[in-house]
Parts: structure tokens; sequence; C-alpha cells
């Protein structure tokens, strides 16, 4: 009881800490192909160290739900991360079905920083909202076929059995998903422009304009612990890290999360914003993509 | 040898959902022309070709097969493109997210199918058979969905595609000279093509099939 | 003796109703209360296991037929949600459709309640095929009449005759059903017997259909979405809660009961996957509140059906794992469906009654009028988005699990459950994608009117169910372990060789609870903290800053409409949606308009153009009846002669 409590705590204590590395390093990477000396990698660490100093401006016609709101949506995400196995180090907890948990998990964030971008009553956070929701229901089903994949190959439904093995021969096909899936669900170029300045063309920065202070902090690690997790769920779905020693495993991980990191940051240099009439293509790209891996698996469940 | 024949299908079937995904001329051409190309390859992977005893038509038949639908074809279709000054957007009649669905629940579809069939043993492992029945679905929902004639063009190369993969089952039956024919006749129609299109964006100022309909009377 | 006595207590608590609705409300108030309270224990008392079985015949003949009652662990599970929505929904009707308001209609209303939820018990316990149906139309007529309490309003009363017309079309069906399930086995018991008897088995497509049209099964809930609309707001909460729940009753009891046909499983768990995307794609779609939550039932009946055709198919292919599992979450839907339904519809009926208003687009900004219905909206609108950590998600995690087991199986079962689980998945984003419309544009943001500015809270006894129902959705999201030992005794009364004997529930839904508890622990404990610190670090309140706008006005929101726009957009061929533009013109544009309406198109599209056609064929029909005696004995004359033919030629052959 007392070790699985430790076990916990510890990989909250990783989870939390590493997270924020990860856009420091997508930008020092959209820097160096730019020619550019870009932020210090620590960068959202002193922002959010700064913002959690803050004060908070409030609209007038907020509730307290819009405080309330990004702090829900951060544990929800915190807790599914918390449901990953990290390589060797299995799942904080862990048990049959919790992949679905996981999955909703991240529509319970979605539904709060929903909810509270509507509290504003703005237009611009009412139009990010709307791209939100209306997207998700594609990656919805992509993350759904990539699980289903996942499933029918190893026979398992907890992430730890699930996530051992490798994909198998769609492994491929479920990288390329998945890894669209993670730049739209992350709000990456090229479904958003996290840099951009013009609110009309943003999802994820258009829904958070109103937010100030410790709040943000809140919504922002919790965006950086969500582009870890997806990184981590790639990484784990796609290499056999099961079959490595602990060791090779654990480095076999943090390589390949550095890896996925590196693209998503070399996709933000080398691709424009896409229009968005042109968004859901791309994603029934993705859900394509993974219902072809769980093809794959079905037919070497079969032989 | 059989996995690696499957892995190139199935690059052909992916090829067919870029081919349905595609909004640009050009790049539909590229698909097309890579399938063509990775069609091309197969026979030699299925002759167990070494070089004590090689094969020579079916070397040949391979290397005209991957000449003509990897370079001549797509250079004629690029020319004819360029010449007629075509607008390179496609004008779908069936969009491009509900082709991909079709592909793709086509692609399964044929899947399914192809393990009621009663294939020979040694086939029935394969994704010859799945990935031919794609291809020609393919084919026909980018004759049907597409208005430009070279997007007609390449839909029915791709339906001869899988018309092609279906010839490989019986690639110990006969000779490969079916084979050549239909190389040879799809190179002369491509070519005329070429030019009817030149011709009609001059008569027409567009190459449009469906105001190819006011020629009824 | 401890259900039938409970059941008398409830019958005589429901007649004292009926006498005294109209004119005593204190009095019939509490006399539901305790009828329903005695309802709810009689289906404790078979669901905890004191009782396991209630079987009663009568020695008299009652109607030709001597009475059989009967109440076993399935018929208690919808027994209970009918006793909380029965009495809850009494109690809400004390403030929202008092004396006060609806002089003329109140006591109306509060006898039709006491006829509905009795009539409504009756189908749940009768074991035979006369009063089964007697029930069944008796609940249907006070139905009826709750939904036109209102009758003032023509949309009303073209919503309540839609209702009735279509109810008929199913009981017609449940008439032929019933009536041929009499002939082939020679009675009008019914039981779990009826599964021995051969032959029976194609009986099924007609309770299918005739179940269907109740429980609101996609292309049969025609009737549905204006009936929940239009209906007062508790009487909308009974029917979404409870009776479209009878529909489902009456599929799950006969596909226990009877044999199947092989495709039957096949076909519903089709349906239902088809009825939960078109279903909630309809209602993202829709900008008036209580139509919103009237398609959403059609999502979640879809649902529901999706866990009974997997258990079907199990049952089938043998596969009782999986096939419990999506039978009990099935059944746990029917519970949390009807508790956050009903819970959304008593809060819609709060902003309706403090507003005047269900159109999403006149509304806005309520919370701070109307501060409790706001907080326990939200709370349904995240249950009913299957969102955990509340009741709604455990229920369709259970389906996911049997769905996913079937498609891991790798059986033939896998092809229908891999893609319904994806459809499943996409209603569950556009659930959550319509509910944060419904809740958000209508408690958040600016009064969009006038009206909502001067708005008021609901009144206690509006409350007091809403937080009842609130409550019970937590609970169930925080100890769903509990409920399994008696939904398992329901799966095992659907199918006896199901019974698992004192089975615990399993570890993960242990698991599943425990993460749940962890999770409300402490998003509470953090918004807790961040509200602190914000308060902390300095509080300022500013105008919404809107990149710099200086004056952000109310109509610059994001509407209904607009909401949906992008994901609506993609299901155009299904929705076909109505629009009327006049687009601005000129300089300084006087006047401007866009007005969108999401028709029913199964109705308008398919069912209205085919009733057009059916009535001009009869309308030319008809001109043979134009009332001249010369004629209609030419008439009498041709049909003589035409038989005469006919005898004629026959003795030739």
């Amino acid at each position: 009881m007392m070790m699985t409590f430790v076990g916990i705590v510890l990989r909250l204590a990783l989870w939390l800490l590493l997270a924020p590395l990860l856009p420091g390093i997508i930008n020092k990477v959209k820097a160096w192909v730019a020619g550019r000396r870009g932020p210090p990698v620590l960068q959202l660490y002193y922002d959010l160290a700064r913002l959690w100093k803050k004060g908070v401006v409030l609209s007038t016609l907020a509730s307290p739900g819009f405080i309330a709101a990004p702090a829900v949506g951060w544990v929800a995400v915190v807790g599914a991360a918390l449901l990953l196995p990290l390589g060797p180090a299995a799942a904080g907890v862990s048990f049959r079905g919790d992949v679905l948990l996981l999955i909703y998990l991240l529509a319970l964030a979605r539904f709060c920083t929903v909810w509270a971008a509507l509290e504003t009553g703005s237009a611009f956070e009412g139009m990010g909202s709307v791209r939100e929701v209306s997207y998700a229901v594609l990656t919805e089903a992509a993350i759904l076929a990539a699980v289903l994949s996942l499933c029918v190959h190893t026979g398992g439904l907890s992430l730890t059995t699930i996530l051992a093995p490798s994909a198998g021969a769609g492994a491929a096909l479920l990288a390329a998903g998945l890894f669209t899936v993670l730049l739209a669900e992350n709000c990456r170029v090229p479904f958003d422009d996290p840099n951009t300045h013009l609110e009309l063309t943003m999802i994820h920065e258009a829904m958070i304009l109103d937010h100030s202070g410790p709040p943000l902090a809140a919504i922002l690690h919790g965006a950086s612990v969500k582009l870890l997790l997806f990184s981590v769920l790639l990484v784990q779905a796609v290499l056999p890290l099961g079959a490595l020693p602990p060791l090779l495993a654990t480095a076999a991980l943090a390589g390949g999360v550095l890896a996925t990191t590196v693209g998503v940051g070399l996709v933000e240099s080398l691709l424009a914003r896409f229009a968005f009439k042109q968004v859901p293509f791309l994603l029934t790209l993705a859900f394509v993509l993974c219902l072809f891996a769980l093809l794959v698996a079905w037919k070497g469940g079969a032989a | 040898m059989n996995d690696t024949l499957n892995l190139l299908i199935g690059l052909a079937m992916g090829l067919n959902l870029m081919a349905l995904g595609s909004s640009r001329m050009p790049s539909l051409i590229r698909a097309m022309s890579v399938q063509g190309v990775v069609l091309g390859v197969m026979p030699l992977l299925m002759e167990h070709l070494s070089w004590a005893h090689l094969n020579w038509p079916v070397l040949l038949v391979a290397a005209a097969t991957i000449a003509v639908k990897g370079v001549v074809i797509p250079r004629l279709l690029n020319r004819a493109m360029r010449a007629a000054n075509i607008d390179r957007d496609m004008e779908p009649l069936i969009g491009y997210v509900p082709s991909l669905l079709l592909g793709a629940g086509g692609t399964i579809a044929a899947m399914a199918v192809a393990r009621s069939l009663p294939l020979l043993p040694e086939h029935a492992g394969s994704l010859l058979v799945p990935g031919a029945l794609a291809s020609v679905l393919t084919g026909f929902v980018l004759l049907i969905g597409r208005t430009k004639a070279i997007s007609q063009v390449c839909g029915y190369l791709i339906l001869e595609n899988g018309i092609y993969l279906f010839g490989l089952l019986l690639i110990h039956a006969t000779p490969l000279l079916v084979e050549a024919g239909i190389l040879l006749d799809l190179t002369v129609g491509v070519f005329v093509i070429g030019i009817i299109v030149d011709r009609i964006q001059r008569a027409f100022d567009s190459l449009d099939t469906r105001k190819l309909t006011v020629l009824r009377e | 003796m401890i259900v039938p006595g409970l059941l008398s207590v409830a019958a005589l608590g429901f007649l004292a109703g009926m006498v005294l609705g109209p004119r005593r409300p204190r009095l019939w108030l509490a006399a539901t209360l305790v009828g329903s309270g005695a309802l709810l224990a009689a289906a404790l008392a078979v669901l905890l296991g004191e009782v396991p079985e209630w079987d009663w015949r009568g020695t008299f003949s009652l109607g030709g037929e001597r009475p059989h009652l009967r109440l076993d662990a399935l018929g208690a599970v919808f027994l209970a949600l009918l006793a909380m929505v029965g009495g809850a929904g009494a109690a809400y009707s004390r403030n929202y459709w008092s004396d006060r308001d609806y002089p003329r209609s109140a006591g109306r209303g509060r006898f039709w309640w006491s006829v509905l939820v009795a009539t409504m018990a009756l189908v749940l316990v009768a074991a035979n095929g006369l009063y089964f149906l007697f029930g069944w139309e008796l609940f249907t007529v006070a139905a009826f009449f709750l939904i036109l309490l209102e009758s003032r309003g023509r949309n009303v009363r073209a919503a309540a005759w839609l209702y009735l017309a279509a109810s008929h079309v199913g009981t017609l069906c449940l008439f032929a059903f019933f009536a041929l399930l009499a002939e082939r086995t020679g009675s009008w018991e019914l039981g779990p017997q009826l599964r021995g008897v051969a032959g029976l088995a194609p009986l099924f497509w007609l309770a299918l259909g005739g179940f269907g049209v109740k429980a609101g099964l996609f292309p049969l809930h025609v009737w549905l979405p204006s009936a929940h609309a239009n209906a007062p707001s508790h009487v909308s909460a009974i029917l979404s809660g409870v009776a479209i729940k009878l529909g489902v009753y009456g599929i799950v009891r006969f596909s226990g009961w009877l044999p199947l046909p092989a495709q039957a499983g096949w076909i519903v768990i089709g349906l239902g996957a088809v009825g939960a995307l078109f279903g909630i794609a309809f209602a993202f779609a829709q900008n008036d509140l209580k139509r919103l939550l009237a398609y959403c039932s059609v999502e979640n009946v879809g649902v529901i059906l999706i866990g009974v055709g997997a258990a079907m198919l199990g049952e089938s292919h043998g596969q009782a794992a999986w096939g419990r599992l999506a039978l009990i979450g099935a059944l746990l839907h029917v519970w949390n469906h009807g508790l956050f339904k009903a819970l959304l519809f008593f809060g819609a009926g709060s902003v309706l009654h403090a507003t005047g208003t269900r159109d999403i687009s006149r509304l806005g900004g309520l919370w701070t009028r109307l501060p409790w219905t706001a907080g326990l909206f939200a709370l349904g609108a995240m249950a009913v988005s299957g969102l955990p950590p509340l009741n709604g998600f455990v229920s369709e995690w259970l389906i996911y699990l049997g769905l996913f087991d079937a498609g891991i199986e790798h059986g033939p079962v896998a092809w229908a459950a891999m893609p319904v689980t994806i459809m499943l998945g996409m209603a569950g984003a556009l659930a959550l994608a319509s509910f944060a419309k419904a809740g958000a544009l209508v408690f958040c943001g600016a009064p969009r009117t006038k009206r909502v500015a001067h708005a008021h809270e609901a009144g206690p006894w509006m409350l007091g169910p809403m937080l009842v129902f609130g409550g019970a959705c937590v609970a169930i999201g925080l100890a769903p372990a509990a409920l399994w030992l008696l939904l398992s005794r329901a799966a095992a009364a659907w199918n006896p060789a199901w019974a698992v004997a004192a089975e615990n529930a399993p570890s993960s839904l242990h698991s599943l609870g425990i993460a749940h508890a962890v999770l409300a622990f402490l998003a509470l404990g953090a918004a807790l903290l961040l509200w602190r610190r914000a308060r902390e670090n300095g509080l300022r309140r500013g105008l919404t800053w809107d990149c710099g706008y200086a004056k952000p006005a109310a109509r610059m929101q994001y509407t209904g409409g607009s909401f949906a726009g992008v994901a609506a957009g993609w299901f155009f061929w299904l929705l076909r949606p109505e629009r009327t533009v006049q687009r601005p013109h000129g300089l300084l544009p006087e006047s401007a308009r866009r007005i969108e309406r999401v028709p029913e198109t199964v109705l308008e599209k398919l069912i209205g153009p085919l009733a057009a056609g059916v009535l001009r064929m009869s309308t030319a029909v008809r001109r043979l009846q134009h009332g001249r005696l010369q004629y209609y004995i030419l008439y009498l004359v041709a049909g003589l002669a035409a038989l005469g033919l006919i005898v004629l030629w026959e003795g030739s052959l």
C-alpha cells in the first residue's frame, strides 16, 4: 500500500516536472531551423513560476466555474497521465479498461476548457470552442481505432498490457495516425498555430484568451502534460519496450519522446497551418490510418 | 518473399487512398505513377529471380511496366496538363473526405470479401485479391467522382492497376504477353488522350467532362 | 409477503392520488410520495435479493383472464427508476405547475400524473398479455393528456396528436404481437416458459417495432422531439426518463423471454449505433433547449440498445462474459439516463419557468440569477456527456468493455463490435459538444435578452428533486461497484444461464470507483487551491478582454446555431437545415437576419411526403363518395355484375 502510494507520487513528480520541457524543446528546434537563437529551453518553467505569482483579472461575466474549470481540467490531464505506463516502470494505476478512462479524462479536460472559454461571452473564445469540440469528434474516432488496434493486437485491455509489445506490422500506420492525432489534440501546426497573433486562426490559444495568473498557469502546464502524454503514448504504442531490458527501454522511451518532440518542432518549422476547411480531411486521414492499423492487427491475429 | 509482396500491395493500397485524397492534379498523377512502379516490381518478386537462371520475358515486362507507368505516362499527362493550361484543382463531384472514407470502406470490404472467395491455397494469405479489388474500386470512385479529363485518365489507370494485380494471380498460367499488350494499349491510349485534351482545350476552353455532354447531338 | 404488501400500498397511494389530485394538492403529493416510496422499496427488495422473484396469480377472473402479476429483478430495475422519477416529478410540479400559475390545468395534471405512474407500474408487473396491453394503452393515453396540459399552443396540440398517432402505430404492432403470441401458445400468459416454444422467433420483429416506437429507436423516433419539447418539463422528465425506457423494457424483456431470430442481435446493435450517432447529431444542431435534450434521449436509447444488442449477440454466440458486461452496462445506463435526463429536463424547466423561452439563442448568463440550477445543470451536462467521475461514464465504460472484449475475441461479432465502438466514441464526442453548447450558452456569457436579466431562481420544491438526482449521479459515479450485484441479478433474470451465485463486482469496476473518488476529491481540492491562490494574488474584475475590443456586447457572442456550425455541416446530408437568409445591403445596413431551423428529417422529408401521397390517393378515391343515390345504385349493380362474372369465370375453369 505504502509502496504503491510512493510509486504514484514519484511518477506524478516525474510527469509534472518533465512536461514543461517539451514546449521548450519544440521552440528551440523551431528557432534552430529558422537560424535564430530562440528562447531558453526552460522558458515555460519561468513563465509558470511568474504566472503563479500574478494576480487574476476576471471577466465581469465569469462565474466561479471560470477558475474551477482549469483546475478540474488540470487534474483530469494529470490523472490521465498517471494511467500511462512509463516503459519498464508500470503505470501508477492500472486496471482492465483504464484506456477508456484515459480517453474520457481527456474529454473531461476538453469540456472544462470549453466551458471556461464560453464563460466570457467573447466571440473569439466561442470560435475556439466550436473548433475544439468539432474536431474532437474526428480525433475521438481516430484514437478509438488506434486503441482498438492495440487491443486486438495484444488481446489486452489495460494500458500496461497493450503498450508493452510493439504494434506489430501496423506500427508505421499507427505511428503516422497517432502523430497526426497528437498534432491535432495538442493544437500544433498544421491544425493550429500556437505562435500566431491573429485570434481568428487559433483554437487553443483563442479559448484561453481571457485567462490570467494561476489559472492560466494551470492551463499551460496541463497542455504541456498533455503533449508529453501523447508523445509517451505514441512511443510506447510503436516501440516494443516490453521486450527490452529495463535500462534500454527507459533510454528508448526517452529517446522516442525526444524524437517525437523534435518531429513536432520540425513539422512546425516546415509546414504552414492548414486552412480550417482542410482540417477535417487531415483528421479523416489520421482516422483511416488508424483504421488500417486495426485491419493489419486483425489480419495478424487471424494468421 | 510473401511478406515483401504484401508490404508492396499494402503500399499500393495506401497510394489508392492518396489518389483519392489528393486535391491537386500533379499529386494525383504522382500517386498513380508510384503505384505503377510498385506494381511493376511485383512480378520480379513473385518469380524468385536469381542471376543463375534469369527469366528474361518477366524481367522485360517488369522493366517496361515500370518505364511506361512510372515515367512515360506521367510525363505525357504532365505535359498535356501544362500544354492545355489546366486549372490544377480537381472540382470533385464526390468530396475528398467522402472519397477517402469510400476508399477505406472499400478496402476493408475487399478484405472481407476476399476471405470468402474460393482462392488457391497459395494465394489465401496474400493481399493480391483485396489489393486488386480495392484498386478497381478506387478507379471507379475516381472515374465517377472527378470531372477533369486528366483525373479521369488517372482513375482509369488505377483501375487498370487493379486488373493487373488480378493478372498477377495467373502469372504462372499466362505468359506476360497479355500484360504487355495491355501496356501497349495503355500507352497509345494515353498518348491519344494527351493530344485530344489539347484539342478539346482549344475548342472549348475547358476540360470539364460534364461540358462534353453538349456534343451529344 | 413484503413485495405484495408494498405494491398494495403503492396502488392505494396512487389511487388516493387520483381521487385527491384535482382538489387537494398537498395530500396528493403526500400520497404520491408514499406510493413512489413503496414502489421503490418493492423494487429494491427484489433487487437486493430479499425476495428473488414475486409471482402472483389471481383466483378470480377479470376481463376474461385471471390476473397474473410478477416482479423479477429485470422489471425491478425499471420499477426503481419509475418510482424515483415519479416521486421527484410530483414534488417538482408543486412549484413548477402550481395552482396559482395554472389554475385550469394543475388539478388535471396531478390526476393524470397518478394515472401515468400507476399504469406504468402495472406494465412493469403484468405477466399476462391482456393486462400488459391494458396498462400500455392507459399509460399512453395518460401521457397524451399530460403533454396536452397546456393546450392553448398550436405546437403543443400538434405534438400531442403526433405522439398519440405514433404511439398507436406502435400499439398496433403490439396488439398483433400479443395476439399472435396468444394464438401460438394458447394462452395470454407471459414468462420465461415462452422461450421453449418453437416458432415464436419471428414475432420478435413485431415486438421490436412496437416497443421501438415508444423507445424512440432511431427511424421510429419521429414523435419524440416535439412531444418532449412541448410537454411541461416535469412531464418531459418522466417521458424521457421513464416512458421511453418502457419501450426499452419491452425489447429487453421479450428478447429474454422469446426465442430470438438469428439476426436479432445484429439488427439491434446496428440500430442502436445508428441511433446513437444520428440522434446526437440532431441534438447538436437544435437551438431549442428541450428539443436538444429530447434528441439526446434518442442517442441514449441508442447507447442502451448497443449494450442490449451486444448482450443478444453474446448469448447467441455463447459468450457469457462480455455479453453480461454489455447487458449490465445497458441496464445501468437505463438508470443513469433516467437520472441525469430528469435532472436536465428539470433544469430546463427552471430556465423556462424563469425566462419563458427555450430558445438557446435568447438565453445566456443565467448563472447569476439561477446559480443552483446552473451548477446542477452543469453537473447533469457532464454526466450525460459520459465524463468521469460521474455515472454516465460508468455505464458507457461497461458497454465499451463488452464491445472491446467482443473485438479482442476475434470472432464474427468483432465485425459489429469494432465499428460500433468507433461510432459510440464519435457519439460521445458529439454529446460533449452538444452539452457544452446547451449548458454554457444558456448559463454562461452575457444575457442575450432583457427577459433573461430579470429571471429568478427556482423554488425549493424544484431544486430539491434536482439536488437528489444530482447527488445520485455523483454517488453512482463514485461507487459503481455497489450496484453490480443488483444489476447482475437483473442480467440473470434476462438469461438464467448467466446467473452467477454470490458474485462480486469485477476488480476493475472497484478500481474505477476508487479512481473516480480520488479524482473527484483532487479536482475539488485543486479548484479550491486555485481559487484561494487567485484570491491571495489579487482578484480584479474587468470587461471581457475580447482582444482589446472596447465595448463587447451580448449580441457578439456565439449563438446556438453558430456553435453547431462546423460539426453540423458534416451531417448536412442528414440534417438538411432550412435557412432563411437576409443579407445586409448597402453602407449602413438596416437589417439582416439569418434563421436556421433543423427539421425532423425523418418526419418531414420521409413520412410527410409519404403521408401526403396516401392522402392524395385517398382524396381521389373519395370522389366516388358524393352522395348521389343513382350512382350508388350503379356501383351496386356494377359490383354485383363483377361478382357474378368472377363466379362464372371460376366455374368455367
